[in-house]
């Protein structure tokens, strides 16, 4: 393709507005994706979907070496989905791990035969019971509502129609943004910034973007990604929690403080020595975040795909997360976009280098 | 039908023991289809080749498990009386009062430590079963040995009473199916899986190896029609339920449609089905290698994973119907 025909460069909030304010609850990414593919299509070579919606993206290596690399972000939010209509009003499950206590008096779109705006009611103070005021709302004490009458309602929304929050981005002070599905549009704004700075460097390894679906519900996505990719070397990305008031040093990464770069099992030593050295390199902050098991992101599934891939995780701090309210310091997202960039351009062209027996 | 799925629920089929389901359903698919042949992990799978050849088709997989839930003996005491852990989603409330039964015929009843006044919850470490043995020496079964959930077979009207109609109902739909599937441009992969309740083990190697291109599960699902049930929409003798989620899996639009288009052209009753616990074979194949569109026909069935199941025989021949119909046309 030809690589003068770029479009004009996107500031990474605006692009992350409106990556956030676009809907794509966990199996229904259509319009996520169409969102994502206008993005990436002119920073790639090729651009597919997938039998399960997955969006791949690839990058050829300048003078290649053969070896892929698989990024994976995923652009699936979690959501709701309808399970009963009752008297003009919609019962609910949640579609991934949902705050129900996040959830009363938020703004929401029912995906029905049109896109419905809705709310999600709940009784009033007023009529509660003391003992009742005490305790946050059970998922059967809530229930949505979107004004119409119960004839009218079962005439446009059915029963597994999706639900997503409705919230506008914005900009708040000292450089943070706040938004709804912030996990993990911000990974997507970092991939796509990161295939923009590529266009400008070299780098020999073979890149594959998967901009993943179904990720909230169990990586599933990412499973068969990784199958059909069959890449050398995997690198996840995601969000993880920000150190807030309630959330200490041990269990949050600072907010502000750069991408953090996952350690433990599910993260290969060797690969992770890249990413340090490339954010050492190149004085990009960061920190560590140790994850002791399940790093609960795509990271897991690309690991044990076909004969096992060696991967890495670089997570962006997120306040808030799982709510409609999450917010993210921008200039973390800057920072994870350059540490990938500059992981990709020094990958090794010889596999070896990445053996966990260097001696042997 | 009914009496297939009363001989069905007959067998003892605990998970990882499907031998015997394994022979009744090989006699019964006799005559039936062009191939049939038992994998590694014991999967039963049937093939029919397509037989009309006016539209494009599919390899299409359907998978409705074999195996039933129940219980293995861990410990023998010196008084008989044995311990034991669970084999699938058991759920403990339902096991004092129930009987099982092990492939031997010796029967199983359950007893609780301490006073039967007592108004305590079960717990596994509380519980024990009786064999009728009075002693290790003379007890009949031995650590590892397993059992099955047994009540009798019943019935009122079209409604059906049995410890396993989960998800012995859906083989018999599958077996059925391919009884009145005339013809098909479809090459139909039937597989009558093992291990489904232990987390879907035997789907995961069985979608692997046949790399279908389309699956559909048949077994059952819960239902929202009886006092205080998860508000959902799926009730009994209603039809059969076209999913579109569940606790593992959304399930695909295209096959979603599909299922749907042949209910509504051949007007045969079906409710859609949202499943906030449990899942069933079709998530598993779902993620198979790169990827296969997924989708199931669930039979609606109360008190799932209990002794006592009810559903209802005309849902399950609604099943039949919307499968037979939707593989005899093309999948678009």
């Amino acid at each position: 393709m030809t690589r003068d025909r770029l479009p004009p460069e996107t500031d990474s909030f605006s692009l992350l507005k409106e990556l956030s304010e676009t809907p794509g609850v966990s199996g229904q990414e259509e319009r996520i994706r169409a969102c994502v593919s206008v993005h990436m299509a002119p920073l790639v070579d090729d651009l597919r979907t997938d039998t399960l919606g997955n969006l791949t993206g690839h990058k050829r290596g300048i003078n290649p070496c053969g070896n892929k690399v698989m990024l994976a972000a995923h652009m699936d939010e979690i959501g709701l989905v309808v399970t009963r209509l009752e008297q003009g009003f919609l019962r609910f499950a949640p579609v991934g791990g949902v705050d129900l206590g996040a959830l009363p008096a938020q703004e929401v779109t029912v995906h029905g035969r049109t896109d419905l705006p809705g709310l999600i009611a709940s009784r009033p103070p007023h009529v509660l019971t003391p003992q009742e005021r005490e305790k946050p709302f059970t998922k059967a004490e809530l229930f949505i509502d979107v004004g119409l009458s119960a004839d009218a309602l079962a005439e446009s929304v059915s029963v597994g129609d999706f639900i997503s929050v409705r919230q506008s981005a914005a900009e708040l002070g000292n450089g943070q943004a706040t938004g709804k599905a912030l996990d993990n549009r911000v990974s997507v704004v970092v991939l796509l910034q990161a295939l923009r700075l590529l266009q400008q460097r070299s780098h020999a390894w073979d890149i594959y973007a998967v901009v993943t679906v179904q990720e909230e519900i169990g990586l599933r996505g990412a499973m068969t990604a990784a199958f059909q990719t069959a890449p050398d070397l995997g690198i996840a990305l995601d969000v993880t929690y920000a150190e807030q008031p309630g959330a200490s040093a041990e269990e949050a990464m600072p907010m502000g403080g750069g991408p953090a770069i996952g350690l433990g099992p599910n993260l290969h030593p060797v690969l992770r020595e890249l990413l340090v050295d490339a954010a050492e390199r190149t004085e990009i902050p960061y920190t560590n975040e140790v994850l002791p098991g399940n790093s609960g992101t795509d990271a897991w599934a690309m690991q044990v795909s076909q004969s096992g891939v060696p991967t890495a995780l670089i997570s962006v701090p997120v306040r808030n997360m799982h709510t409609p309210a999450e917010t993210v310091a921008l200039k973390d997202i800057e920072r994870s976009t350059r540490l990938l960039a500059e992981t990709i351009c020094a990958l090794p062209d010889d596999m070896s280098a990445l053996a966990l027996d260097r001696n042997g | 039908m009914r009496a297939l799925i009363e001989e069905l629920c007959g067998v003892f089929g605990p998970s990882g023991e499907e031998a015997l389901m394994r022979e009744l359903i090989g006699q019964h698919l006799a005559g039936l289809v062009d191939e049939i042949r038992t994998d590694r992990l014991g999967n039963l799978i049937a093939v029919r080749r397509p037989t009309a050849g006016n539209v494009e088709g599919k390899r299409i997989m359907l998978a409705a498990h074999m195996d039933e839930i129940g219980v293995m003996v861990t410990h023998v005491d010196a008084q008989g009386f044995c311990r034991f852990t669970t084999i699938g989603g058991v759920l403990t409330n339902t096991l004092i009062g129930s009987r099982v039964q092990f492939a031997n015929g010796v029967e199983g009843a359950f007893g609780m430590e301490g006073s039967p006044l007592s108004r305590e919850r079960p717990t596994p470490q509380k519980l024990f079963m009786d064999v009728g043995a009075n002693s290790r020496e003379d007890a009949a079964v031995q650590i590892g040995d397993t059992a099955v959930f047994r009540s009798g077979f019943g019935a009122v009207g079209d409604r059906l009473f049995a410890a396993n109609l989960d998800d012995r109902i859906g083989c018999a739909v599958l077996i059925q199916t391919l009884r009145e599937l005339e013809s098909s441009p479809h090459e139909i992969l039937a597989v009558f899986t093992v291990q489904e309740e232990v987390g879907t083990r035997g789907a995961s190697t069985a979608g692997y190896g046949l790399e279908p291109e389309v699956v559909v599960a048949i077994d059952v699902t819960a239902t929202g029609d009886f006092p205080e049930a998860t508000p959902m929409e799926v009730a009994l003798g209603k039809g059969p339920a076209i999913k579109i989620m569940d606790r593992r899996m959304i399930v695909h639009p295209k096959v979603r449609g599909w299922l749907e288009n042949a209910a509504k052209a051949n007007d045969i009753p079906y409710q859609l089905e949202v499943l906030e616990f449990g899942t069933t074979d079709a998530s598993a194949v779902q993620v198979s290698r790169a990827g296969v569109p997924a989708g199931t026909v669930s039979i609606p069935c109360r008190y799932i994973h209990t002794p006592s199941q009810v559903a209802d025989l005309d849902d399950a021949r609604q099943a039949v119907s919307l499968l037979a119909h939707a593989l005899g046309e093309e999948f678009a």
